[in-house]
């Protein structure tokens, strides 16, 4: 029984004339328990599109999502979502925000300093806590956004370009401590990007979708253990597959990947 | 470097403290020489002098007590009604979309031209400026809240909807708090229209306030005493907008920039 079932989503929006575009067609995709997923594409490719849908935030026009046995009919606290710009709630401290969905899930406040403790230690977050988002760098901004949605433990983690918008050397850090986190808690994770090696670096199998209306053009198992290295041959050898996959694929297309 | 702007700062200044005593010691020359006539203009050496008098004879201290009570009242049921009914439009789309029409077309309506009315209907005492305090500021601050409201982030409902907010929960923890700033602006703007409001009222038709005695002043010829008051009135109005920003201040300077 995989963990996340996509089954033949398709998403048809109507452009500005009324006429109908397919964003996404006919995606299958599974994701085991405890795997993590890279999905990479052409920017415009409706990675983001698949996304929503598989987190309730959007409605397919066709097809089925599955979160274990259940099928996904809208938001829910057991599908987590982390948002590209991290979207904390700049009126309320690191502390408050990390506990949002503890506050509106009316969890008590004893189970809540204890679990926030726990999750500022994750998150190298301690000494933060009374800060507010303005006065964070992007880094621990994200950090903050990750701990909001970890701490609820939700069955799946869907992340949506997390380090997009933090610098080289600060989304590397990143992206070694999520790969510390998940070697440690196995959570099923489903993750969008456009820097192929990030994906790359991260995955156990990375998922190349094809241009507009996009289907899912190669998988890629990437079988390397933990901790890796990113100057691994192997790594950089599929990196540069995906590259040509892509090019191939999309000959005329803008891609904004970063190499 | 630092030492240089200080000097071109302070250069300005002297040049404006100058034009301003420059303007006093007009004033003061030309009414007191009778170039102009004491009824158009008071020497500033008067203003003051007509300002101690009435407030150490007691004269102005119930008027000034009555303008800042109709003014609390009015102002406050305008905040809580404006405020309020934003938030309810903004909980029930459908009681907006059913209440803008009539909402709107009060607020088309110049409210100095239903003080006739309101005198007839609640009297030319305490209740009359109230309501005309209420109608100047209310639609201020439910239109700045309901703007607010829908100009909260995209992703700010996108996370409250990952963690199954309920719309409640979603209005009080993400909507309101995320337009705070726009309420308050609306607040602000209230405040000082709050002002034209009770002041035209009391001119109008009234037995007391601040703007009563002022009308009375001008009637009297008084025009030290006209000058005074408007001074007055002046300073009152500007502290009633610092108060309201210091409040905001208090809520929001943690976590917005600047």
């Amino acid at each position: 029984m995989p963990k996340i079932l996509i089954k033949n989503v398709s998403k048809t929006y109507e452009d500005t004339n009324g006429n109908p575009t397919d964003a996404i067609k006919e995606i299958s995709l599974e994701v085991e328990d405890g795997e993590f997923v890279s999905i990479v594409g052409p920017s415009g490719c409706g990675k983001s599109t698949l996304i929503e849908i598989v987190a309730g935030l959007q409605k397919q026009t066709a097809g089925e999502v599955f979160i274990g046995e259940n099928p996904v009919t809208g938001p829910s606290r057991e599908i987590g979502v982390v948002f590209q710009d991290a979207a904390l709630f700049p009126w309320k401290t690191v502390k408050k925000n990390i506990l949002y969905g503890m506050e509106i899930a009316k969890i008590s406040k004893d189970e809540q300093e204890k679990k926030l403790d726990q999750y500022l230690h994750l998150m190298n977050l301690k000494g933060f806590e009374d800060k507010y988002p303005s006065q964070l760098s992007g880094g621990m901004r994200q950090r903050a956004g990750i701990a909001r949605t970890l701490i609820m433990n939700p069955k799946v983690t869907l992340m949506d370009e997390p380090f997009s918008a933090v610098d080289h050397l600060t989304r590397c850090t990143l992206q070694e401590e999520l790969v510390r986190i998940h070697q440690k808690e196995k959570k099923t994770v489903l993750f969008v990007t456009h820097d192929i090696n990030e994906a790359v670096f991260l995955s156990d199998r990375v998922v190349l979708l094809s241009p507009r209306p996009s289907v899912i053009q190669r998988e890629y198992r990437i079988n390397v253990s933990h901790p890796r290295s990113r100057t691994d041959d192997y790594l950089v050898h599929i990196a540069s597959e995906i590259v040509a996959d892509i090019s191939r694929g999309a000959i005329s297309q803008e891609s904004d990947f970063i190499i | 470097m630092q030492s240089k702007k200080g000097k071109k700062i302070n250069y300005i200044n002297i040049l404006q403290i100058l034009t301003l005593v420059a303007l006093l010691v007009y004033m003061q020359v030309a009414v007191t020489k009778g170039a102009v006539s004491k009824v158009f203009l008071a020497a500033p050496t008067d203003i003051i002098e007509e300002g101690v008098q009435i407030i150490s004879d007691g004269t102005l201290w119930p008027h000034f007590l009555v303008s800042v009570e109709e003014i609390l009242v009015g102002y406050g049921i305008a905040a809580v009604v404006g405020i309020g009914l934003g938030i309810l439009w903004t909980l029930f789309p459908k009681l907006e979309e059913y209440m803008n029409v009539f909402c709107a077309a009060i607020m088309a309506i110049p409210k100095v031209a239903i003080l006739p009315l309101l005198v007839l209907w609640f009297g030319i005492g305490f209740k009359s400026k109230v309501v005309l305090i209420f109608l100047f500021s209310v639609f201020t601050i439910l239109y700045n809240t309901v703007t607010g409201a829908k100009e909260c982030k995209e992703s700010y409902h996108k996370v409250a909807r990952v963690f199954e907010a309920s719309r409640v929960q979603t209005v009080f923890t993400v909507v309101l708090p995320s337009a705070l700033p726009t309420i308050f602006t609306g607040l602000r703007l209230a405040a000082a229209t709050a002002f034209t409001g009770v002041v035209f009222s009391e001119m109008q038709s009234a037995k007391a306030g601040v703007g009563y005695l002022l009308s009375e002043a001008q009637t009297l010829l008084n025009t030290p005493r006209v000058f005074f008051l408007i001074i007055l009135i002046t300073v009152m109005s500007v502290l009633f907008v610092k108060i309201i920003s210091l409040i905001e201040y208090s809520v929001c300077h943690k976590w917005r920039k600047v």
